[in-house]
């Protein structure tokens, strides 16, 4: 059997002023143009998941094709999904019913909207593929498919379910940087995240020496010895952090994950961390100031953190290991003096990348549906603004306007040659100190 | 020190950085694309030549420094400023 997996590539920004602000912004239009180029994981772990007597083609759309151009043909299409640009994998999945080739529809946005997806596709896998997909291909095979199958929310690490993504597939494509997933989910839990915790039951850890095989496999197929960590809080667990630092040391990568700032509690895993190659740790501040964190998540976490921010931050810059903070602006709590205190805090925290997006409420969080009890949503469905840059809300304490206004006027605070060039300046000192 | 010692300590520098043979790069040719750099990694190899040259490259530069000849060229004009 010929197989097409197929992902919508690229990054997405529907607010035409901000997209024209975006391209002007080096320092942002040069993160864009990285992380714009990173394969999908996803449908790289579902190759993995394809007994080897099938022909499996992995391919990227930036766009959907012209109306007017074939489509290249399968026995079965997997298509993967983010909200951002579901319509286009609507879209190109209604096409290739069309013209007869059945069509799986997977990821996040299918597995937190099931129903909406089940009327584009032959088949829709909600949760992780494992334990889903190979139970659709045999009945596939055998001409039974089901409407519906559950993937794995638990145990995906674990034997007989886990298998090497096929980074094979990847052979020759021109990335900078290629993904490896530790771990899946985030106890944290906070109100308005829309990752890979919405596909687990509970947190889940890879064990190292999986870690580890899956970055020499893509070794094999990249000069770029680059890597970003697909999760959504790595160090968790400060034990296994430590052990997965110790294997990932001798391995010569350079690479950078998400997590929260608890790692800058522990002196050992921060020498670690710069030991291992870790160029960047992002992580999620939210907002500078401890009063608008509250409820962000169910206790807290965020807002007792606050207060500590700074002495954080400045510990594992210290290290050479850079700090991306992320802000989000238009939290409940957010008045129209939040982008000055976000720009003055990035300033005295002396952050060396800073990533400034838009409350989001997407469908299947519980933002969302807080939200939709106030009747403060755009009308649904409004995914193709799911962009983390675009409103889809009204906010609290401050008008929409308001809010996209200040965030571009931010963006342009922050963005602009004069800071990029500061930022830099302060890196490489961070780097001098070191060596 | 002359160009051509400049430019022999700034390849060894880089091969030792890089951790590949950069004897046969072109002295314009790009370092990033050519080793693959990312944009810290970049900032870094910099950092190790200002450290290495003793000097300070003026901000707005930096981003033009990205070949061998840039760099040497870079490295002896900074070395006529006083280092900041
Ligand atoms: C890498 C990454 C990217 C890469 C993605 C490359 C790609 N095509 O996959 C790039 C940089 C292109 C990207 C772009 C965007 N991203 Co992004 N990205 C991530 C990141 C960091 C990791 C995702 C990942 O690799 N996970 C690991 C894999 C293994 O998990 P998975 O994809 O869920 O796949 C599993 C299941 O879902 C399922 N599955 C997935 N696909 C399929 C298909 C089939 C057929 C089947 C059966 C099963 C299946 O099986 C897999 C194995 O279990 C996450 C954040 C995070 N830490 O998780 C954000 C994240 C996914 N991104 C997000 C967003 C918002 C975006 C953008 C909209 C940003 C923007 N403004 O442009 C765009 C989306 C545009 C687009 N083209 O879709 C949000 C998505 C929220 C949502 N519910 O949609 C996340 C969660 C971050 C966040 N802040 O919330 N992103
Ligand atoms: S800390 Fe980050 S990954 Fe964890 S729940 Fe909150 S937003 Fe999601």
């Amino acid at each position: 059997m010929r197989i097409g997996l197929i992902a919508m590539s690229g990054v997405r920004v529907r607010n035409p002023e901000l997209a024209a602000l975006g391209v002007s912004l080096p320092q942002f239009v040069s993160r864009g143009r990285v992380i714009a180029s990173l394969p999908s994981l996803g449908l790289l772990t579902v190759a993995g998941l394809t007994p080897r007597e099938h022909e499996v083609l992995y391919l990227e759309f930036a766009e959907l094709p012209p109306a007017d151009q074939e489509l290249e043909r399968f026995d079965l299409v997997g298509i993967s999904s983010f909200t951002a640009q579901i319509d286009e994998a609507y879209a190109l999945a209604d096409r290739y019913r069309a013209i007869g080739v059945p069509v799986a529809l997977g990821g996040l946005h299918v597995s937190l909207l099931p129903e909406e997806a089940a009327r584009h596709a032959d088949a829709i896998v909600v949760n992780g593929a494992e334990g889903a997909w190979p139970r659709l291909l045999q009945d596939f095979q055998a001409g039974r498919m089901q409407p519906r199958y559950e993937g794995l929310r638990a145990r995906v690490f674990e034997e007989p379910n886990y298998v090497l993504p096929r980074f094979e597939l990847l052979r020759g494509r021109p990335y900078n940087r290629l993904t490896v997933q530790t771990s899946r989910g985030c106890p944290l839990d906070c109100e308005f995240c829309a990752a890979s915790l919405r596909i687990t039951s509970s947190f889940q850890q890879k064990p190292v020496d999986k870690v580890v095989a899956e970055i020499r496999a893509a070794r094999e197929v990249t000069s770029q010895p680059f890597f970003e960590l697909a999760d959504d809080n790595t160090f968790i667990s400060k034990k296994w952090g430590k052990e997965l630092l110790r294997a990932l040391r001798p391995l010569g990568i350079r690479w950078f994950t998400e997590t929260d700032i608890s790692v800058a509690d522990d002196e050992e895993l921060l020498e670690l961390l710069a030991e291992s190659g870790c160029a960047q740790v992002l992580i999620g501040l939210e907002s500078p100031d401890a009063g608008s964190l509250a409820s962000l998540d169910p206790h807290n976490w965020k807002q007792r953190r606050c207060d500590d921010y700074l002495r954080a931050i400045e510990r594992i810059q210290s290290r050479g290991v850079s700090v991306n903070g992320c802000f989000i602006l238009g939290l409940d709590n957010h008045g129209p003096d939040i982008f000055e205190k976000v720009r003055d805090f990035v300033a005295r925290a002396g952050l060396i990348e800073v990533q400034v997006t838009v409350q989001t409420p997407f469908p299947g969080t519980p933002l969302h549906a807080r939200l939709k009890r106030e009747g403060r949503l755009l009308p649904e469905p409004y995914w193709d603004r799911c962009t983390l840059f675009d409103v889809t809300y009204e906010p609290l304490h401050m008008s929409r306007a308001e809010l996209e206004a200040g965030m571009r006027w931010l963006f342009s605070e922050l963005y602009n040659e004069r800071e990029f060039l500061q930022r830099k300046r302060r890196y490489m000192e961070l780097v001098k100190q070191r060596i | 020190m002359k160009g051509e010692e400049v430019e022999r300590l700034v390849r060894a520098l880089l091969g030792e950085l890089s951790r590949s043979d950069v004897s046969a790069l072109g002295r314009d040719e790009d370092l990033v694309e050519h080793l693959g750099l990312d944009s810290l990694q970049g900032l870094s190899f910099l950092a190790a030549v200002e450290k290495r040259f003793q000097v300070r490259f003026p901000d707005e530069l930096l981003a033009a420094l990205r070949s061998v000849g840039a760099l040497v060229e870079g490295i002896q004009s900074a070395r006529k400023e006083p280092v900041a």
